[in-house]
């Protein structure tokens, strides 16, 4: 809530602030201030030479460098804050910078697709009523809508196939396994997730995509069903592993108290241990998920490449484009509205793969509160 | 609590991992762009008499340290880079008459490079002999042509933005600028110079099933019907009873383009019978050869055994795949033929829209040596003889 402050106690804050600011100006070094004073604007004036491209900004950062290794030297301990307090400024900076650009490059297309909504022009709203994807005949249509439910149907048939087999193999390895399998086994199946996207995309590729297309009489290769299921097999071993360490760090008071009531084993599992790492295993599976959504090449190779949406729109038989394969698929030969168009892909991605992060904190603060973990 | 302290801490050493990889990125990028800016005073052309390209119409050499760069840049079109690359690197190479096999005529070896005698036998290196019929000094140094030329691979539509914008000197594009940008054909001729060098005669192609069931003619409309979705069935252009596979190329390459304009009838018709796009002729061929029912264009060189070009019938008039018969799709004439472009732009430093160092590069191609070392060599159909008159027509007028 919004403290409404009034004038006078704005004033006796400001006071405040600067009594303290003076403080500090008289208590530190003037050398330390004039290295901090020299390392600020170098730092600001490299970043605004950034923006500009101007040559002068390594110059600018040689000179924040030398400031910074001069402080480091002589006054350590005021040197590290206000270096990492820099570079948290910097890196959220970062992120704003790369936040902004996607989205002015994307202004275009967004633009382009306003269409009417009760009679008030709405910016973008054209890309997700229509479903028709087409950058070349008159008029051109830019739809978000077969990407996004690409998207949604490889992510529900990866999350179908991780989810399950992860979360069942980690409470084996966990609970049942003895030592020695658990031991060889882990390390197994967190060298699986090494393996590089590209070589399943290439197997489901040249492989399964002419065998599917073969076996179920399906016009040519590319299904929602097998690209889902390559991307489970590749967000497996994450959720395996986080969701091998959540149950793991279930306290073993716990579990022996509730086996000192008289419960069996997998009593003890389904009722203590699993609902006490639940926020962790769903962590897990929401990070294979997001792993899911953003894996790009498997399905760009094994896609079809074409945005349309199947008839019916659970036909996992057809795969056309996910928001990632489209970026993939079309940046080299984009121009235009087209290129603009797959910066708003992008976009989507990012804001799914934000709520899909905000969603799996909120599940773990809410099992937190649920479980009085955080006393 | 033991395990939430253990939490809070992973939580810490992550976002320092963070700050820290943001920093050295940070420092990457400032390294970056510092290295950009000195790129162009060091290009190893600089030491050679280079020239002011676009001040002047009758340019002179000047002395060396003269800050305009003397390097010559293209980019553009799969399609076209064969062509262009060669020509770029033999331009580079800057081999000596006494070659014979790059250049020249070689007596004892009994080589000759064709269209030697054409040229009136000069006795100068290749860059050397090219350049100078626009007035540049020669090197008469191996490796060191008077200016050099690099060509970028990218895509047509890509190619023409590029040029357009200044980002090179030459766009190379499969497609014409107007169907690749969108323009009408007055702004095209307002802001470009279309130097064709070449043809492409893009094959109409289909698996190996469908060529072994019989079908190995299709008319033009039964093309335009596959690829609009009106014929969606190999039974109903005399093959088995199985459904087309059919596939496309990613919008805003060259050959999708030149294929709606020539087979379509228009670069922007639609084609909703397309079930796949590919990013490359490879692509094209590779899901030809592995699926059947399959149908597909692409460029000439890339069709075998199992990806077979079909012939096709015109209005009557039926062009084969096969070189000796008597309308070919090698014949400039098949409608699917498509001119492989060179834009360059035209500024206010050169009204003409092509200067010396450009005009010295493409008058390469457009002789006979060019035509079948460049464009024959790679599988390209070259241009016949009026046509490279015109195209010579286009070039500003020789020292």
């Amino acid at each position: 809530m919004v403290n409404k402050r009034t004038a006078s106690q704005w004033r006796t804050a400001g006071r405040r602030r600067i009594a303290a600011a003076r403080d500090f100006v008289e208590e530190t070094d003037p050398d330390a201030l004039v290295v901090g004073a020299i390392g600020t604007v170098a730092l600001f004036g490299a970043f605004v030479g950034f923006l500009l491209t101007s040559s002068y900004t390594s110059i600018a950062f040689v000179v924040f460098l030398a400031s910074v290794g001069y402080g480091w030297w002589r006054h350590q301990e005021l040197t590290a804050r206000g270096v990492t307090l820099a570079m948290t400024v910097a890196s959220s900076l970062i992120l704003v910078l790369i936040l902004a650009f996607i989205v002015l490059e994307a202004w275009p297309v967004i633009r382009y697709e306003t269409s009417e909504l009760l009679g008030i022009p709405v910016p973008g709203l054209g890309a997700f009523t229509s479903t028709s994807w087409d950058p070349r005949s008159n008029p051109n249509s830019f739809s978000m809508l077969p990407m996004i439910h690409g998207t949604l149907l490889v992510t529900a048939i990866a999350t179908l196939v991780a989810g399950p087999l992860g979360v069942a193999a980690a409470l084996f390895l966990s609970e049942i396994a003895p030592p020695v399998v658990r031991e060889f086994v882990k390390p197994g199946v967190e060298i699986l997730a090494g393996i590089p996207s590209i070589v399943y995309g290439f197997i489901g590729f040249v492989i399964i995509g002419p065998w599917v297309s073969d076996r179920f009489a399906i016009v040519g290769q590319g299904t929602y069903l097998f690209v889902g299921i390559v991307v489970g097999l590749m967000a497996l071993p994450t959720v395996v592993s986080v969701a091998e360490d959540a149950i793991n760090s279930v306290p073993e008071p716990m579990k022996s108290g509730s086996l000192a009531m008289g419960t069996t084993d997998w009593q003890t599992m389904t009722t203590i241990t699993i609902p006490a790492a639940f926020s962790g295993v769903s962590a897990a599976v929401l990070l294979g998920v997001g792993r899911a959504i953003g894996e790009t090449m498997a399905a760009t190779v094994m896609l079809r490449n074409e945005p349309k949406i199947g008839e019916p729109l659970y036909n996992v038989f057809y795969g056309f484009e996910t928001l990632t394969s489209v970026v993939a698929n079309k940046y080299g030969s984009a121009v235009g509205l087209q290129e603009s168009a797959l910066y708003l892909a992008g976009i989507i991605l990012f804001v799914s793969v934000l709520l899909l992060s905000v969603g799996s904190q909120l599940i773990e603060a809410h099992m937190h509160r649920k479980l009085g973990g955080a006393e | 609590m033991s395990q939430d302290s253990e939490r809070l801490s992973d939580a810490v050493s992550r976002r320092k991992f963070l700050v820290s990889t943001g920093a050295v990125s940070a420092v990457g990028l400032a390294g970056c762009s510092s290295g950009s800016e000195s790129t162009p005073t060091d290009e190893p052309a600089s030491d050679n008499d280079s020239n002011d390209d676009s001040s002047d119409d009758t340019p002179e050499p000047t002395e060396a340290g003269d800050d305009q760069p003397s390097l010559l840049t293209a980019e553009g079109s799969s399609t076209v880079y064969p062509i262009s690359n060669k020509g770029a690197s033999y331009w580079v190479s800057n081999a000596p008459p006494s070659d014979g096999e790059y250049w020249g005529s070689n007596k004892e070896e009994g080589n000759t490079v064709p269209g030697w005698s054409d040229l009136g036998e000069p006795d100068m290196k290749i860059a050397d002999y090219f350049a100078s019929l626009y007035g540049f000094e020669p090197t008469d140094q191996r490796s060191k042509p008077p200016y050099v030329v690099n060509v970028g691979l990218s895509h047509s539509g890509t190619g023409c933005k590029a040029v357009t914008d200044g980002l090179v000197d030459i766009g190379n594009s499969s497609g014409p600028i107007t169907a690749e940008l969108g323009w009408s054909e007055s702004k095209a001729q307002e802001e470009v110079v279309d130097h064709v060098v070449g043809r492409d005669g893009q094959p109409v192609v289909v698996s190996s099933d469908i060529y072994d069931a019989g079908v190995t003619e299709l008319t033009g409309e039964q093309i335009r019907k596959i690829y609009q979705d009106e014929i969606t069935n190999w039974k109903e252009v005399g093959g088995p009873d199985q459904s087309i596979y059919c596939v496309g190329r990613a919008e805003g390459s060259g050959t999708d383009t030149a294929f709606r304009l020539n087979m379509l009838g228009d670069a922007e018709a639609p084609m909703p019978g397309v079930d796949t796009r590919q990013g490359q002729n490879h692509g094209v061929r590779q899901v030809i050869q592995q699926n059947d029912g399959a149908i597909g264009y692409m460029a000439l060189a890339f069709t075998n055994e199992q990806v077979k070009p079909i012939a096709i019938d015109f209005d009557g008039t039926v062009y084969k795949p096969d070189k000796d018969a008597s309308h070919t799709i090698f014949d400039s004439d098949y409608p699917l033929n498509r001119d492989l472009h060179m834009y360059t732009t035209i500024t206010d430093d050169t009204p003409s829209g092509t200067d010396k160092r450009e005009a010295a590069f493409i008058n390469m191609f457009l002789t006979t040596f060019g035509q079948v070392v460049f464009v024959e060599g790679v599988n390209y159909i070259p241009l016949p003889t009026k046509d490279i008159e015109k195209e010579k027509g286009k070039l500003p007028d020789q020292a």
